[in-house]
């Protein structure tokens, strides 16, 4: 039997592609009476022990199961609130964009059902600030419920008070993690913070805090509608449900596909089309780029099994690779990209994914050394596990994995005095150097040390570097 | 960045940058939060759509209206990328270099449209029409290679195609994104930005601004509520 989807939270979207996100398509599909019912027919701990028994589990990256993370907010602390983390940024990931802009009642069916659980007055929607669509949708649509008094005072006729309060964000990966994004949502830097204490207990200016993810949300309407038992038929025992899967790369259609969770990466693969010529799959990153690096596909796509072989099912970004993938290449973007998002709070992580750049920078460009896939290694081991937040150890998995399974393909490098694939490869000085913002989240390039623009512009070797950088030909090329 | 201490003569005050309109779109935004330094990133956008990017004298107002000191609107709003610092183009072109970009020739796109702006990424063209950024994931990985011109998406754009919507913009043509929103204008979309989630009215019925785009207008609906919002109703 050919693989199929299973379609729960973007199945109305699908149906309805043409006008899924209004009130009035919402309703015509039973929306909003599932939020209804909580708030009408069940109490709040009717509504956290639902969530716990069907074993949602946070659809953001961590895999927390929802109806714990409930469960820790003290219930006599008021004001609570509900935090929406929607600063989806983990690259290959963009299920969160989609369900937002194309159904965004569902989402605020979904705060509807976790504030009435957590019994938050306000709730935050932290929307990337990128998403100029996605917050018009939301925007609109929290306007419409507003109107039909499903949100406001009393919503539903109940004596309950919701308010949705829109916040957009302005260019931070790091606000995706839930204590920078409080941060952020304060008016502060978008700085991880130390837990204990954790959100859930003191959050949010100081007050009890729930941080749940888009699609955890989404997922919430249906749990209630259809019970605990409906959701656990599909996936496994530990990771119930089903998981948007965001499968790019080198594929044939590249989308967002909603699955059982436990389906194979190879039936994933045939979902999206299969590889694009017929190529054989060289490397697939199998959870957003924090995720190591996976060359194998058959395996099932839970939360357990790909921490078994070592990498993780974090936020469902599937990036499949060809033959054609260069992969001292896909470490560097990896690493830069780390790097321009280490918000610089910590020294292993500012630090850390700093030299990593410089250090894949010169082997992409021929100028590596021997030495060089060690004393990467050697970094990662020095930011894996030492770094305040989960940004530093990703960026550590990320690089390790490309340097261990590839290591041929690295000494490649090294011994050709060239990238062996000669597609177009120079670094995109801009990319960084120009960055065109207020300032870049985390640190400056220093002077002197690398081949940055900002290096001491006396120095030969810099000067040569840099020419080295910015010449449209490179002098690696043939 | 710096902020340049020019000294006023008997410390008058920094020239406004709001308009009375805008200072009252302000309110408005603070008083969506019960922490008022919550609107410090949207009270930015503001201040970004005047002047089309974030002036001192901006930032000073915004301190004042916050009631904070204009180091710590530097210190917070100097983290985040959207936030501009040296003047931009009408329309900031976004390309993403992340990893399904790049692998499906997201850097050929950016090489075209250096060449046909002629500045690196990174850079504002001379006639500050047009900036070039290469940027983090888009989370549009099923577009790739994406672009996103003033913050609305582009879907596997090849190199021509890009520089085909840049020549359309500069022409003043009405330009539609994959998901037929027409492009706006940097400080248009700023703006828009800045007043996400504002709908109730918090001072005069009247005089409060529609929201951006095609977004909810005030007195849509027989259901709206005229709640005032701000005062923490929560304690």
């Amino acid at each position: 039997m050919p693989a199929q989807e299973t379609l729960m939270v973007t199945k109305r979207l699908r149906e309805f592609a043409s006008d899924s996100w209004t009130m009035s398509r919402y309703l015509d599909t039973d929306g909003y009476a599932a939020a209804r019912r909580a708030v009408m027919e069940m109490t709040p701990d009717e509504t956290i022990e639902l969530v716990k028994t069907s074993g949602l589990r946070g659809r953001g990256g961590a895999g927390f199961p929802t109806g714990v993370k409930w469960s820790f907010v003290p219930k006599d602390v008021f004001p609570k609130y509900i935090v929406i983390n929607h600063d989806e940024g983990e690259p290959g990931t963009f299920k969160d964009r989609e369900l937002a802009e194309m159904d965004p009642h569902q989402l605020i069916e979904g705060i509807t059902i976790a504030a009435w659980a957590n019994q938050a007055n306000k709730a935050f929607i932290y929307c990337r600030g990128e998403f100029a669509l996605g917050s018009r949708r939301m925007d609109a649509a929290i306007g419409e419920a507003y109107a039909k008094g499903f949100l406001g005072e009393g919503i539903f006729g109940s004596d309950f008070d919701l308010d949705i309060i829109l916040h957009r964000g302005a260019g931070a990966y790091i606000c995706g993690e839930e204590s920078a994004l409080l941060d952020s949502l304060e008016g502060y830097r978008g700085q991880p913070r130390l837990r204990p204490p954790f959100p859930a207990v003191k959050g949010l200016y100081g007050q009890p805090t729930v941080v749940n993810n888009t699609e955890t949300l989404s997922a919430l309407p249906h749990i209630v509608a259809n019970g605990a038992d409906w959701f656990k038929k599909w996936g496994t025992e530990k990771s119930p449900g089903t998981k948007v899967m965001s499968v790019s790369g080198h594929v044939n259609r590249p989308a967002n596909y909603e699955v059982a969770l436990g389906m194979s990466l190879a039936d994933i693969l045939e979902l999206a089309g299969g590889m694009r010529d017929g190529r054989p799959v060289k490397a697939v990153i199998p959870g957003g780029a924090s995720a190591p690096l996976l060359t194998d596909t058959n395996i099932a796509m839970d939360f357990e099994a790909l921490k078994e072989a070592g990498t993780m099912l974090g936020s469902g970004a599937i990036v499949f690779m060809d033959a054609s993938t260069c992969m001292v290449r896909n470490a560097l973007v990896t690493a830069e990209f780390f790097e321009h998002e280490s918000c610089g709070k910590c020294t292993p992580c500012r630090e850390g994914t700093w030299w990593k750049v410089r250090i894949l920078e010169r082997l992409e460009h021929g100028e590596g050394r021997q030495e060089d896939m060690d004393l990467l290694l050697d970094i990662c081991d020095g930011m894996d596990g030492r770094s305040f937040c989960p940004l530093g150890d990703a960026s550590a998995w990320a690089v390790r994995s490309n340097v261990k399974l590839f290591t041929d393909e690295f000494q490649a490098h090294v011994d050709e005095g060239r990238c062996p694939f000669d597609d177009d490869h120079e670094v995109l000085v801009g990319a960084r150097a120009g960055e065109v913002g207020l300032g870049q989240a985390g640190v400056m390039p220093q002077p002197g040390a690398g081949i940055w623009t900002d290096a001491d512009p006396a120095s030969e070797a810099t000067a040569t570097l840099q020419d080295l950088a910015t010449d449209k030909e490179g002098p690696t090329r043939d | 960045m710096t902020i340049k201490q020019k000294r006023r003569p008997d410390h008058a005050p920094a020239p406004r940058v709001l308009s009375p309109e805008l200072r009252k779109e302000a309110e408005a935004i603070a008083a969506k939060y019960p922490n008022a330094r919550s609107a410090l990133l949207p009270l930015l956008f503001l201040v970004q759509s005047v002047e089309g990017y974030v002036t001192d004298d901006g930032m000073r107002e915004v301190a004042e209206i916050l009631d904070l000191t204009p180091a710590q609107i530097l210190a917070s709003g100097s983290f985040y990328t959207m936030l501009k610092k040296k003047p931009q183009g009408d329309y900031l072109v976004s390309v993403c270099r992340n990893i399904s970009c790049t692998h499906m020739g997201a850097r050929k796109v950016v090489r075209a449209l250096e060449e046909h702006l002629g500045i690196e990424a990174g850079e504002t063209t001379e006639d500050g029409r047009f900036s070039l950024e290469a940027a983090e994931c888009l989370a549009t990985c099923d577009g790739a290679p994406s672009m996103q011109v003033n913050y609305e998406d582009f879907y596997k754009v090849s190199p021509d195609e890009a520089v085909e919507i840049v020549e359309k913009l500069a022409r003043g043509e009405v330009v539609l994104s994959v998901r037929g929103e027409p492009v706006k204008t940097s400080k248009e979309i700023s703006h828009e930005t800045a007043t996400a989630g504002i709908r109730k009215p918090v001072m005069d019925m009247e005089d409060m601004p529609t929201m951006g785009g095609e977004s909810f207008k005030l007195g849509d609906g027989p259901g709206t509520r005229p709640k005032v919002m701000g005062k923490e109703q929560d304690d």
